[in-house]
């Protein structure tokens, strides 16, 4: 009996350790950072007890960063999981042309981040961009403040369509058999047989997809640290930005670490929240 | 000994009754499929046209460069930086950590479905929260440590920072769930051990979703920068294909031309890689085996 | 009561690492080390030696640097060996410097390194800086006086000289010349209201380009204000010492520059986006303004699509006095506690910013020498004979009043963005100059306080 109970712990061990040392550890010190007065050096310089937590709430660019981050994390989830549920059923039968489009569907991911930036930053700029001379536009993209956090969304989508893709279009084609066959035979449309049959099954899929975007929309920062700037008029600045811009750049590193703590909480309340609905409405097999 | 044969054939195996009207809705999908795929890697399209564009010819917004026998940019750029050495290192780094990362979700999203144990919910979210802190806020103190470890400037210090794949062990717990159970019952009756069923059974099985989690973890690690350029402060030779790239953009100005043509050959590797991941799945027939 | 106990262990583990972690903060105070000018014995020459030298130059400039380093490596005369190694952005090599000194690693840390003004606090915070001062001292020799006052000067923090100026640029203003001669304009702008009387030509010639667009930031600001005769913020813009409080609120600059501002707006003069070097290259701009080290690329990008003109930077009003304060990068050396090494450092640094690499790199960037020796340069001539653009910065520094300086602040992104969205807030709202002043000062204030409270 014992031995049993050793067992699970140590397939757990290695994440474990590894998350404790380079995750919880450096965390423990953000935590102690959002209570401390700490200088420019990164040094503790005394205990601030909740003010610092005060002075970020109570400062307007936290509201609007908050309000930004909210906003890129609930669009950017259901699009992406649309999009991405559309391509994998578009995607799942096998045909002749099945490899290319396919392999055209997962590529994006194959794209860093920061080299994405610059690609859209050069195909969206306003004078010299592609996007605009081709369809005759003249908006300003990422460099107005009506379309900027737009334009950052056009970006992240894109650069989570492909492995969300992938996820999706192996869960589709694990569907057994039987499962469609009956429903075929049932005379199931096909739409019921997406909504009723496909969807439920690869609802594990869909909770992963689900939880690791928001994470994902929550902490994006790096559109705005190298297109934006946050800008124009503090559009794009999002709580990831706030904590470059106003944490690391301004040397408030109580500000980083509250800003830090605010992302973690949200973004473990909903992954929280999603478990819920796992044990209601996600089947496994 | 053949493992547990719950492997239903792939699609395949339906009877073979292609009507016309069936035929005729293919070709119809497969284009739209084709047009939607060309929008998507549109900017790939860009970015490869861009890197054969002269200075002048990026200060103008047509599409396509006068010609495609301009390399200037690409022998430029693997001039200025030293980038293929760099892609070596990177290989290394992104090879090795992905490979432990994702040995050790597995060993962790395997304890979570095949075993029951006190505060089983507590450390599944204890691991799944170190994906949603901000890695940068993390940077200094994991240099502090790192540096006390004696690690800097070695790939293992390079590295050890990924080895927690949060991300990854939640996908195989989700995963590991939807296979059957009696496939573990059937593997001990076999007489496996954990380990024997996890790569002999397990992990066969799950085959699809590793190989896309592998190229998707190496990407990442591919593509990382601040990082192993901090801790490679003093080993300019074990800097990472990132760092090469960033070596060819100047700051002040919009030289993209440069960065782009940087770009297209970092993205070989990962082009290569994707088109050995898809005929391996292929080639095992393996492609979307049981539930994903 | 399982639970609790691992919840507890867990916790306490994390804690327990965490505080192991904090007990070794607190080092490292002593900001300026005492010289020591005593019987200085030179060592360079009599072994080799190497030194680390880190830099932050990218494409074209980083193939200059090299050429530099090999050029010096080869013909020093002084056993002396730079190995070089590029850092990433100032603002990555920046992280590297705080993560070092905090990892107290003090092994890791360069001998010489190159900076901008971003890094100069943290750098005079270090206590490990050897500073351009404390080696003047110690080797007894003074080399101020060879390089131009504006360059020296914006490296200096509280009295002490940091280091010696590597890439100098100011900023200038550049515009369409052809399109201006449309409009019958022979020169630039020189004023804000030659900019409202330049619109109106415009529109009269039935020319429907912005004139300007731009949002003004810190260093803008500091410009702006700094023709005006006031500072942004105390202690001379913060180089005397961290800046704590706003100067330009009470002695009404602030409000002056930004009445200005406002009339430009109203007089359709000014567009409220910032229209920078691609605008202007599409034409879609009339005139913009940018670092003189950019005259080399913004030529290059216009190619002969219309004429580029180069103007010195546009001032407040016909009262206001000419100029624009200094920025670019300085190289910086760190106490290795090797004399012999802090030599070779101090050798490197004087060559760097020697008559003969500082006129090159003019003549292949755009950046104006710091040293004065490289004005008589032949090849630095030859450039300004053929490419008079080149002239303006270097015209314009010596204009510029001696006591301008850029700002320094602790919350210095913080402060560049709060300048930038009230200035484009008052425009895109409509909000009057006064209630401005009063929203600026107040969250200026505040970021300054802040800072305040957890440093000073």
């Amino acid at each position: 009996m014992k031995k049993r109970n050793l067992k699970p712990l140590l397939f757990l061990l290695p994440i474990l350790i590894f998350s404790i040392a380079f995750v919880y550890y450096p965390f423990a010190r953000v935590i102690v950072n959002s209570f401390s007065l700490v200088n420019a050096k990164g040094q503790l310089k005394g205990f601030a007890g909740l003010e610092n937590y005060r002075y970020v709430f109570s400062r307007g660019d936290f509201a609007v960063a908050l309000g930004n981050s909210l906003k890129l994390a609930a669009v950017n989830v259901p699009v992406t999981l649309f999009i991405t549920i559309f391509l994998a059923l578009l995607a799942e039968k096998k045909r002749r042309l099945s490899p290319v489009y396919e392999t055209l569907f997962a590529l994006p991911m194959s794209v860093s981040m920061s080299a994405a930036c610059m690609i859209f930053k050069s195909m969206f700029s306003p004078a010299l961009g592609w996007v605009n001379y081709f369809f005759g536009l003249s908006l300003g993209w990422f460099e107005s403040r009506e379309t900027a956090l737009a334009s950052c969304l056009i970006l992240t989508i894109w650069m989570g369509i492909g492995f969300d893709f992938l996820l999706f279009l192996s869960a589709l084609r694990g569907i057994p058999d039987q499962l469609l066959e009956a429903s075929e035979l049932d005379g199931a449309g096909l739409f019921t047989r997406i909504f009723r049959i496909k969807l439920p099954l690869i609802s594990p899929t869909i909770l992963y997809v689900l939880c690791t975007n928001f994470v994902l929309a929550l902490l994006t920062s790096a559109p705005m640290i190298i297109i934006t700037q946050g800008g124009p008029a503090r559009s794009t600045t999002t709580l990831m930005y706030m904590m470059y811009a106003s944490g690391f750049g301004s040397s408030d590193y109580s500000l980083a670490a509250v800003v830090a703590l605010c992302a973690f909480v949200l973004s473990l309340g909903f992954t929280i929240l999603s478990f819920v609905f796992e044990r209601k409405r996600v089947h496994y097999q | 000994m053949s493992r547990p044969d719950l492997n239903k054939g792939p699609k395949a195996s339906r009877p073979a009754s292609i009507t016309s009207r069936e035929r005729a809705a293919d070709i119809a999908v497969s284009i739209i499929a084709l047009a939607i795929g060309l929008v998507l890697i549109f900017p790939i399209i860009y970015c490869i046209f861009g890197a054969f564009k002269t200075p002048a010819e990026f200060m103008t917004p047509k599409l396509l460069p006068g010609s495609f026998a301009n390399l200037d940019n690409f022998r430029e750029a693997l001039q200025k930086a030293d980038l293929l050495r760099y892609m070596g290192n990177s290989f290394i780094v992104s090879f090795f950590g992905t490979t432990i990362r994702l040995l050790f979700a597995v060993f962790a999203a395997y304890a979570f479905v095949y075993y029951e144990f006190p505060l089983k919910r507590f450390w599944f979210f204890f691991i799944l929260g170190t994906m949603m802190l901000p890695g940068d806020i993390l940077l200094t103190t994991n240099y502090i440590t790192v540096s006390r470890l004696h690690l800097l400037n070695s790939y293992l210090g390079m590295m050890i920072v990924s080895f927690v794949g949060a991300s990854q062990m939640f996908m195989l717990r989700q995963r590991f769930l939807s296979v059957p159970k009696e496939l573990k019952e059937a593997a001990e009756l076999d007489g496996y051990g954990d380990l024997g069923f996890i790569f002999r059974v397990l992990l066969p099985v799950c085959r699809p979703v590793l190989v896309t989690l592998f190229v998707q973890g190496f990407i990442t690690l591919w593509n990382s920068y601040l990082w192993p350029l901090l801790v490679t402060a003093s080993a300019p030779e074990m800097r990472t294909i990132m760092v090469g790239i960033t070596k060819l953009n100047s700051w002040e100005d919009e030289n993209y031309w440069l960065v782009l043509a940087g770009v297209c050959i970092s993205l070989i590797p990962s082009f290569v890689l994707f088109v050995i991941m898809r005929r391996s799945l292929r080639k095992n027939g393996l492609e979307g085996a049981l539930v994903g | 009561m399982k639970k609790l106990l691992a919840i507890i262990l867990a916790a306490a583990m994390v804690l327990g690492l965490a505080a192991c972690g904090g007990q070794q903060e607190g080092a490292g105070s002593g900001d300026v080390k005492p010289p020591e000018p005593q019987g200085f014995e030179p060592k360079l020459g009599t072994e080799p030696v190497e030194i680390v030298f880190w830099h932050s130059a990218s494409d074209a400039q980083g193939q200059l640097m090299d050429k530099y380093i090999q050029e010096y490596n080869q013909s020093n005369g002084k056993q002396v060996t730079v190995n070089a190694v590029y850092q990433g952005q100032y603002s990555d090599a920046t992280t590297l410097l705080k993560s070092i000194l905090s990892a107290e690693n003090y092994s890791e840390l360069p001998d010489v390194m190159q900076m901008d003004a971003t890094g100069k606090v943290d750098y005079f915070n270090s206590g490990k800086a050897f500073t351009a001062s404390d080696a003047q001292t110690q080797f007894e020799e003074s080399v101020q006086g060879s390089y131009l006052d504006a360059a020296l000067g914006n490296w200096e923090f509280s009295g002490v000289q940091l280091g010696l100026p590597f890439a100098t640029s100011t900023t200038i203003t550049y515009y369409n010349k052809t399109l201006l001669e449309q409009a019958g304009w022979d020169k630039c702008p020189d004023t804000f209201g030659d900019l409202i009387r330049l619109s109106e030509d415009f529109k009269a010639n039935k020319i429907n380009v912005p004139v300007i667009g731009t949002v003004p930031n810190t260093p803008t600001l500091a410009n702006w204000l700094g023709q005006l005769g006031s500072y942004v913020v105390n202690n001379k813009n913060g180089s005397d010492g961290m800046a704590d409080k706003l100067e330009c609120v009470d002695n009404g600059a602030l409000k002056t520059f930004l009445s200005e501002w406002k009339a430009l707006y109203d007089n359709g003069a000014l567009t409220n986006d910032a229209l920078s070097t691609s605008a202007f290259v599409a034409g879609q701009v009339a005139i913009f303004t940018s670092s003189s080290s950019n005259i080399k690329s913004v030529l290059d990008k216009v190619g002969g699509a219309f004429e580029v003109g180069v103007a010195p930077y546009l001032r407040v009003s016909s009262s206001a006095s000419h100029g624009a304060t200094v920025s670019g990068s300085f190289l910086a050396m760190f106490d290795s506690q090797d004399q012999l090494k802090m030599e070779a450092a101090w050798d490197f640094v004087k060559y760097m910013t020697g008559e003969a690499v500082q006129a090159d790199f003019a003549v292949n960037t755009g950046y104006i020498p710091a040293n004065k020796a490289a004005f008589e340069n032949s090849a630095y001539k030859a450039l300004l004979a053929s490419t008079p653009q080149f002239d303006v910065g270097p015209e314009q520094l010596e204009k510029t009043p001696s006591d301008m300086r850029s700002v320094t602040v602790g919350p210095s992104t913080d402060f560049y963005y709060a300048i930038m969205n009230n200035c484009s807030d008052m425009l895109a709202n409509g909000q009057s100059v006064d209630e401005t002043v009063s929203k600026m000062a107040e969250e200026l204030q505040g970021l300054l306080d802040a800072y305040k409270r957890a440093n000073l």
